[in-house]
């Protein structure tokens, strides 16, 4: 108990030496909790954005290898390859979607009157047996109700099959409210363009406010949003045989861990996927959004350690001195029977009294200044990032293609000292104040008090 | 019965082939003062060392309570079974003097609740007061110094004291105050000091003389 008490008193004793180590300790304990601090949001916003664009697989055929091929057509994923490439271990969330062109046969189009249906569906309806679409019936895509542009208005969101919810204005048009039948039609086709048109019979459960915007490029009805139908992907694909086309289907899937993709695509080429295609992360994304943030992680990260490695250095410089200064009384202690290892504690526990004093002041104001200094460090990074999209000398760190996409680089930080990062800081300086310790166990076990005294005498 | 045994002690320092010490050999009891002299050089110091367990001899044995000090904890022999008086001080010099009274009782592991109280007292002892115990060492005259450290080499209630020159540094009238202190632990509290000097006064209060020439020591008086 004594050593602990008589390190307390030398610690004011020798005011001078130890204020000078508590400014180098200081000093190191700032910059570690700025530079963690940073370092540690920016990994959990990494390991976020890493989940969240890294999870999500894209699977489209590589062009690449379509024109190697020398073929046009593109094989198809089939409905019932995709529902099955859903059952993997490796997926924890997968989301199917199907789109038709449709047109009414009891109800109208908003802007029918306008003409036109889609495009793409009308040059292949020259023949008589197409319909030509002037809606669209949406299965399984409830996206934008999630983000609140649209909103049911009355009734409820479709949950068995055959059961669809319209818009307020297509409602509104064809005087339907909810409980009311309508029929749809969609044509369906073989590769040898054998036509069979589907009859849908859906029964209204809700109408929906849209505040989506109406058009696209083109005043159409087939592109209106208003004339959207929305229904399960179930109602729509249930009618569908292998062979036929005309229904869009999608397909996205979730890996539970992004490092699970090679895994992942290797059961997909198993199960039947073609070679053709191609299975992707939204890797470009990533790295536009988090790059800046990543570049900052690695400048907070190498200033750290360039910080500890030099301040470790200057304070071993500086325990040895202060431990030379003082021989005389280590001498004195040890010609009083003091033991090596209980003036080796003293001096370790006077070490730790300035580094938690140190840590204390380091703390608080470290993070008091860390969140300005990532702003500045985050905008360097940031205008790094754009300079090098406008010199294009970075080809793959920013995916050209990917301006102007509503994914912008992260521009702030909320800097936090969670638990983690604070019992990190606590860490680094318990090692700050050992190797400090160290140094003066090293000088003392070196020391003998009858050399030391005859020294001073 | 001897409480320090010296057997046949020798002690060269390294790097030299003259021993300094060469086959020493005395017997100190407790509750006798006893005064080594001689020349400067002659080796008085060393032996001091030797026996204050800062050093050991290179042969021969020193025997504290007949067990060897070289076969002992020297460091708890120096904490609880002496108490050494050094010609320098030697004390904590940014500490004040009770502080550095009670550092040594808690080193020497006295296991006493009220150390500043009997640190004070052992102080008042030597003739410091309580206002100058609480002042820094190094804001101490030279005589209070030597008084300090008196106070210090007591303040574990040791067999042995050895002092090194106690009255060196000291006036006459402090000279008196201190050899009485030396006298009476010995005659009253009934231990061994031994006091390493040149000074006659300190010689004439010794039950035993012992002298220190070429590295031989040889009685010069004995009771």
């Amino acid at each position: 108990m004594y050593i602990f008490q008589n390190a307390l008193k030398n610690v004011v004793r020798n005011k001078g030496r130890n204020i000078l180590i508590g400014i180098i300790i200081f000093a190191i304990i700032t910059t570690t909790v700025i530079t963690l601090g940073i370092n540690n949001t920016a990994n959990g916003i990494i390991d976020d954005y890493k989940t969240r664009f890294g999870s999500e697989v894209t699977i489209t055929p590589d062009m690449q290898k379509i024109m190697k091929s020398g073929t046009s057509l593109t094989p198809r994923i089939t409905i019932e390859q995709r529902k099955e490439f859903s059952q993997s271990k490796y997926i924890k969330e997968y989301k199917l979607t199907a789109n038709a062109g449709i047109s009414g046969e009891n109800i109208k189009a908003v802007d029918e009157a306008t003409g036109g249906g889609s495009g793409t569906t009308g040059m292949v309806g020259d023949k008589s047996e197409f319909i030509n679409p002037t809606m669209q019936l949406i299965g399984n895509q409830f996206d934008d109700f999630q983000k609140g542009i649209r909103e049911i208005t009355d009734g409820k969101m479709p949950e068995n099959d055959n059961e669809c919810i319209v818009s307020k204005e297509l409602a509104e048009l064809n005087n339907l409210s909810v409980g009311d039948v309508i029929d749809v039609t969609a044509s369906l086709f073989t590769d040898d363009i054998d036509v069979r048109n589907v009859i849908y019979t859906l029964t209204i459960t809700g109408i929906y406010f849209d505040g989506t915007e109406e058009y696209g490029m083109f005043a159409n009805p087939y592109l209106n949003r208003r004339n959207e139908v929305l229904t399960t992907f179930e109602t729509i694909t249930n009618v569908v045989q292998t062979d036929e086309n005309g229904i869009t289907v999608g397909s996205r899937y979730f890996l539970k861990d992004p490092d699970m993709l090679a895994a992942f695509t290797t059961e997909l080429k198993a199960k039947g996927l073609n070679d053709i295609f191609k299975v992707t992360t939204d890797e470009n994304s990533y790295n536009r959004v988090v790059g800046p943030v990543e570049g900052l992680r690695s400048v907070s990260i190498t200033f750290m350690i360039i910080v500890l490695i030099l301040g470790s250095i200057i304070l071993i410089l500086l325990t040895s001195i202060a431990i030379r200064e003082r021989k005389y009384e280590i001498g004195v202690l040890r010609a009083m029977g003091m033991k090596k290892i209980k003036v080796a504690l003293g001096l370790w526990v006077e070490m730790l009294t300035i580094t938690a004093i140190c840590l204390v002041i380091g703390i608080g104001i470290g993070s008091i200044i860390a969140q300005p200094v990532s702003n500045v460090l985050l905008e360097g990074q940031i205008e790094n990032a754009q300079s090098d999209i406008e010199g294009g000398n970075v080809p793959g760190f920013v995916d050209m293609s990917s301006i102007g996409t509503s994914d912008e680089p992260i521009s702030k930080l909320d800097i936090s000292l969670g638990l983690h990062t604070t019992l990190q800081i606590i860490g680094i300086s318990l090692m700050l104040a050992t190797i400090a310790g160290l140094a003066a166990i090293i000088k003392i076990t070196k020391y003998e008090p009858i050399k030391i005294l005859m020294e001073r005498n | 019965m001897s409480v320090l045994t010296l057997n046949n002690v020798s002690y060269k320092y390294e790097g030299t082939k003259k021993n300094v010490l060469a086959g020493i050999s005395a017997e100190f009891e407790m509750g006798k003062v006893y005064a080594i002299v001689g020349k400067s050089g002659s080796g008085k110091s060393t032996l001091l060392s030797l026996m204050a367990g800062l050093d050991v001899c290179v042969n021969g044995e020193i025997m504290y309570n007949g067990k060897d000090l070289k076969k002992i904890d020297r460091d708890i022999y120096r904490a609880k079974g002496i108490g050494v008086i050094f010609q320098a001080f030697n004390l904590i010099t940014n500490a004040t003097a009770v502080e550095n009274i009670v550092l040594s009782m808690n080193i020497s592991g006295v296991n006493d609740k009220n150390k500043k109280s009997y640190a004070y007292a052992l102080l008042e002892k030597v003739g410091i007061d309580c206002e100058t115990a609480e002042r820094k060492v190094l804001k101490l005259s030279g005589g209070e110094q030597q008084r300090v450290g008196i106070a210090r080499a007591l303040s574990h209630n040791p067999d042995i004291v050895i002092a090194d020159e106690p009255t060196g540094n000291l006036d006459k009238d402090t000279e008196a105050d201190v050899l009485g202190i030396l006298t009476s632990l010995a005659h009253d509290d009934g231990k061994c000091v031994i006091i390493v000097t040149h000074s006659r006064k300190v010689t004439s209060i010794a039950d035993e003389i012992w002298g220190i020439n070429d590295g031989k020591m040889i009685p010069v008086k004995q009771q």
